[in-house]
């Protein structure tokens, strides 16, 4: 289980990957992730392609990053999904709040 | 060196032998062809005086056979002559002879001479060795090439189940290839390619394709991102090549959905998105040096993100193509290179690589020439073999007190646990997602006794976790038994979950409200699970699962 976050190249996109579990023992580190986030970001990659495992306090997490960054960011993007994830986020109705990729 | 005397005269015979012998030289005596011909079947002779009339066989018929005998090493052959038989002198040459020794014979011409000639016959021999080796490494050569030319078609192998995908052209200068170009596709359906230059051509570029090749195989099959296998490439390839060698690469994964690219550049020439008609959108410029050069703490990860859609293409080429030059030195360039793609719509590589065959006037190849179009297509459902079940019913009880309460990952532990059942590994996500809000609600709110609405107020939700620490830390008395049930009749997992708590009875609202921040969890969980129950107490939760 870790976190870990990248900025592209032209500082306008920044992916944070989820390894392993993603739940509330991330909570700190998930939201210290988009806390200091450069003013040129607009956009956040949540890649949970090597995320196995995620219930519904990972679901909070997203919403609460949805919130705070409602201002700021335009798409919150939530990419490359194992199928069982994301069915979970499509019974959630993520769908509507986020580009699920 | 060892000189054979042929003479039928006793005499001439004596007479040379003493001769040679003084000048250290060994010596053999025939007395006639045929005996000199044995003679040389025999022993090793290295430089031949013969008589020109002599029984049996003469020195016009021996000469060519003894010519034959030598073969590829240059054996000398003197004949003995009296200076006024000038005639015969044309005859001597013609069957074969190097030169005359006359009678009476002089010591300083014969020793000069048998000098002279046992040079070039040394020569002859460092020669012919030389030119044994040669052969002999040069078929081995040929023989290793085979081989590794073997290793190599089957190392990088392209299938053709990609052509959906992708139109790639590789012409390799030699016989190896210093670029490659690997395809795969990962669990989650992205499709992932690798283009890829090593410094120079031939066998010594090629040799880094196959470790790099059986990395880039394993980490798209586990689904890893591009700049994750860029790092790895960079630190195998800075391990294993000379400081000299590197490889320019671009790693480039298309999202499952096809609606978007991640781009790892390093080296390589300046990639294009295209669209339908072949005009460039966007030009991603190489942001990293090639893999093989950096430390590890050097190396820079940063990908290229870019959203696309189906009449999209990356068109991506080594430095081959734009380096090409013409007969008056001048090169393709990117510009010519970008006027071609918007030639026609649609442009395949095979007409890309036509063109510059064309431009370089067909002038032979100067370096190897790689290029691959990559079509952004949403990727083909890939219908998966249906799941084997263990027949095994399978029964565990887990009880958790609250040191382990406190300190353990009991949900994680027992996916694990229960992972290892044949078949179930399928569902494990779910499985997580339903212990993990079943246990949390035990601990939680049966425990610890906390309130969910906490959650609702502005930094509420991590206000929660913190008073769920401060709670936890000072649990005393706690208990959570888990009892799970594997049932292959029925094809179901069901779970019962009961906790020391005084009971909680969960609010289901039928229309769930998925704007709180909580309440989402029970939601779910009669989504996924087939069938949820909660005793009269509050303190027992009973969830089944349904595999099929």
């Amino acid at each position: 289980m870790s976190l870990s976050k990248n900025a592209s190249a032209d500082g306008k996109t920044l992916t944070i990957q989820i390894r392993g579990k993603f739940d509330f023992n991330l909570v700190q580190s998930f939201r210290q992730a988009y806390a200091d986030i450069d003013p040129e970001t607009e956009k956040v990659v949540v890649d949970l392609r090597e995320t196995d495992y995620m219930d519904s306090s990972a679901l909070g997490m997203l919403l609460n990053m949805k919130k705070t960054l409602a201002e700021t960011i335009d798409t919150i993007q939530i990419a490359n999904c194992r199928p069982q994830l994301k069915k979970i986020l499509q019974i959630s109705r993520f769908d509507k709040k986020f580009d699920i990729d | 060196m060892r000189v054979l005397v042929v003479d039928d005269q006793p005499l001439n015979c004596i007479l040379l032998k003493t001769m040679l012998e003084q000048q250290k030289y060994e010596v053999a005596i025939a007395n006639n062809g045929a005996q000199a011909l044995d003679i040389l079947r025999q022993e090793s002779i290295d430089i031949v005086l013969l008589d020109v009339i002599m029984p049996v066989m003469d020195g016009f018929e021996t000469a060519p056979k003894i010519k034959e005998l030598a073969g590829d090493v240059y054996l000398p052959v003197i004949f003995i002559t009296t200076l006024e038989d000038h005639n015969s002198f044309e005859k001597c040459l013609a069957v074969g002879g190097d030169d005359f020794i006359h009678k009476p014979f002089d010591k300083v011409i014969l020793s000069a001479k048998i000098r002279a000639h046992a040079r070039t016959r040394r020569l002859s021999q460092e020669a012919n060795q030389q030119k044994k080796q040669l052969e002999y490494h040069y078929n081995q050569i040929e023989r290793e090439h085979e081989i590794v030319e073997h290793i190599f078609s089957n190392a990088l192998d392209q299938s053709s189940q990609y052509q959906q995908y992708c139109d790639y052209h590789l012409s390799p200068a030699s016989m190896f290839n210093g670029d490659m170009f690997l395809m795969a596709k990962s669990p989650m359906g992205g499709f992932y390619c690798l283009l890829g230059d090593f410094t120079g051509h031939g066998l010594a570029a090629a040799v880094g394709a196959l470790p790099a090749s059986r990395i880039f195989y394993a980490m798209v099959s586990k689904g890893m991102a591009v700049n994750d296998i860029a790092y790895e490439l960079n630190q195998v390839l800075s391990s294993l090549l000379p400081s000299n060698m590197f490889c320019a690469a671009a790693i480039v994964e298309l999202s499952e959905s096809g609606k978007s690219l991640s781009v790892w550049l390093g080296g390589l020439p300046d990639l294009y998105l295209i669209d339908e008609k072949g005009e460039v959108i966007k030009t991603l410029e190489s942001q990293h040096m090639a893999l093989g050069i950096l430390d590890n703490d050097e190396f820079e990860r940063n990908t290229i993100h870019l959203e696309v859609d189906a009449g999209k293409r990356l068109v991506m080429a080594t430095d081959g193509i734009i380096e090409t030059e013409n007969s008056k030195g001048e090169m393709l360039a990117e510009e010519r290179f970008k006027q071609v793609l918007k030639s026609t719509s649609h442009i395949s590589t095979e007409q890309i690589v036509s063109y510059t065959q064309r431009f370089s006037e067909h002038s032979a190849q100067q370096d190897d020439l790689s290029i691959a179009i990559i079509n952004c297509l949403p990727s083909k459902v890939i219908s998966k073999a249906p799941i084997e079940y263990s027949s095994l019913p399978f029964e565990l009880k887990v009880d958790i007190d609250q040191t382990n309460i406190i300190s353990a990952d009991p949900v994680l532990e027992l996916v694990d646990v229960l992972s290892r059942i044949k078949g179930i590994s399928e569902h494990r996500s779910n499985i997580f997602l339903l212990l993990s809000e079943a246990y949390n609600n035990a601990v939680d709110h049966g425990v610890l006794g906390l309130d969910s609405n906490i959650k609702n107020k502005e930094e509420g939700f991590l206000e929660f976790y913190q008073l769920r620490a401060n709670a936890l830390s000072n649990l005393q008395q706690a208990l959570i038994v888990i009892h799970v049930q594997y049932c292959p009749s029925e094809h179901s997992l069901s779970f019962s979950i009961r906790d020391s708590g005084k009971g909680f009875r969960p609010n289901i609202k039928c229309d769930r409200d998925l704007k709180q921040e909580h309440g989402r969890g029970l939601s779910l969980l009669h989504e996924i699970a087939q069938q949820i129950s909660f005793n009269n107490e509050g303190n027992e939760v009973t969830i089944v699962y349904s595999l099929l």
